[in-house]
């Protein structure tokens, strides 16, 4: 009977020890690329994009950018392909659909994979990263135009200015 | 009649004191020494296979052998072959491969008579040579904020890297007990402290046979539950 207590206690031990004991705390992993806003008159001032709204093409609202008051936004790259087109609607006037202005992002870029750790496993980096802007745009200037690699979000990889 | 019992123990405990000072005045001196046998130990480790009767994601074996050098001092070696799959939530990951770990026991225990017990202590050199296949993954894009914008694909084709090896050092401590002639049950637990593993090109070795999984301090923990058997050469 105290073999078998033991033997039970035994496997109970080896069992737990297949039990998860790390979690990926990284957050994100795979970056975002990162946009701020600046004036474009006094291009060191932040200047807030008003109603600001985030999609891209074909896809839904991302749910944190749908009708915000925000200086920065952190937007994820699609890692299927080697470009996202994304469309970033403003409205600084007021609610109307008629006053919203539309610039349309289109990020060009290479995919690496990079391994991180046991819990968090891969993650993509983006190389080359080539940006653009439909010429006719709430969106004056930004820079810079290229980027050689976005592997953190540390600090806004690109300034918008508008 | 039970009751009495206690009473008749009584009886003798005046002839026992008697006894004891007869044989004082004999004074005869204790000439008999124990000996104790020497010889190589060869056993298997009985918790591996059990492990892989019970998990479908790892099999494995090991032979242990020690042999006695002197009295407290046993030179030990341990042989096996190790298969683990480790799943984890982005990487799904199979290693393969053969170890050897040497070195050595110290009994800390004080034997009485001629019983063979052991209290060890022990340190090993460890040495694995392996093979570590990635055989899926799915790139972690997974955000707190956005949630999975966009999808991502697991890739599945597997990846083998051949030639991967690892060292390390291991402190043992655990019991050894005589239960027939010759015969023992052994169970330990080591400490394993890694030296140098060769990881995959952008990938991490996360297990190695004999060291079992890697922990990120570069460390790891094992047990063994041995049974072995005793040829004695000598006596002494």
């Amino acid at each position: 009977m105290k073999k078998t207590i033991l033997f039970i206690f035994l496997i109970t031990i080896i069992i737990s020890a297949c039990e998860k004991d790390d979690f990926c705390i990284q957050n994100p992993v795979t970056p975002n690329l990162v946009l701020r806003f600046y004036d474009n008159t006094n291009r060191e001032t932040i200047k807030t994009a008003q109603r600001l709204s985030v999609w891209s093409d074909g896809k839904d609202t991302l749910a944190i950018y749908t009708s915000v008051n925000t200086d920065s936004i952190a937007i994820p790259l699609n890692t299927l392909s080697e470009e996202t087109i994304y469309n970033l609607k403003i409205n600084n006037i007021d609610g109307k659909i008629a006053n919203n202005k539309i610039a349309t992002f289109t990020i060009k870029y290479t995919t690496q994979e990079d391994y991180v750790s046991r819990s968090c496993g891969y993650r993509i980096l983006f190389n080359n990263v080539n940006l653009s802007v439909d010429s006719n745009s709430w969106v004056i200037d930004f820079t810079p135009v290229t980027l050689t690699t976005v592997d953190n979000q540390n600090a806004a990889h690109v300034q918008i200015f508008h | 009649m039970y009751k009495y019992f206690i009473s008749i123990c009584f009886l003798f405990v005046g002839l026992n004191g008697f006894s004891q000072e007869q044989q004082q005045e004999i004074k005869k001196t204790d000439t008999i020494v124990y000996k104790s046998k020497y010889g190589i130990r060869l056993g298997i480790d009985i918790s591996k296979p059990i492990l892989t009767q019970l998990s479908s994601t790892y099999s494995g074996l090991e032979i242990v052998a020690d042999y006695r050098i002197s009295k407290r001092f046993y030179a030990a070696a341990e042989i096996g072959f190790e298969e683990e799959t480790s799943a984890e939530d982005f990487t799904n990951s199979t290693v393969k491969g053969n170890y050897i770990r040497l070195g050595f026991n110290f009994n800390a225990y004080e034997n009485w008579l001629d019983m063979n017990n052991e209290i060890l202590l022990g340190y090993r050199y460890g040495f694995s040579l392996f093979d570590q296949t990635l055989n899926s993954y799915t790139p972690n894009v997974t955000n707190l904020e956005n949630g999975i914008y966009f999808p991502v694909n697991a890739i599945t084709v597997p990846q083998t890297v051949t030639g991967l090896n690892a060292h390390w050092s291991e402190f043992i401590i655990g019991i050894k007990v005589e239960t027939f002639n010759n015969f023992f049950v052994g169970f330990n637990v080591s400490y394993k402290v890694l030296m140098s593993v060769k990881d995959p090109e952008n990938f991490k070795s996360l297990y190695a046979p004999g060291f079992n999984r890697i922990f990120e301090t570069n460390t790891g923990f094992g047990f063994n539950y041995t049974l072995s058997y005793l040829i004695p050469f000598r006596k002494k």
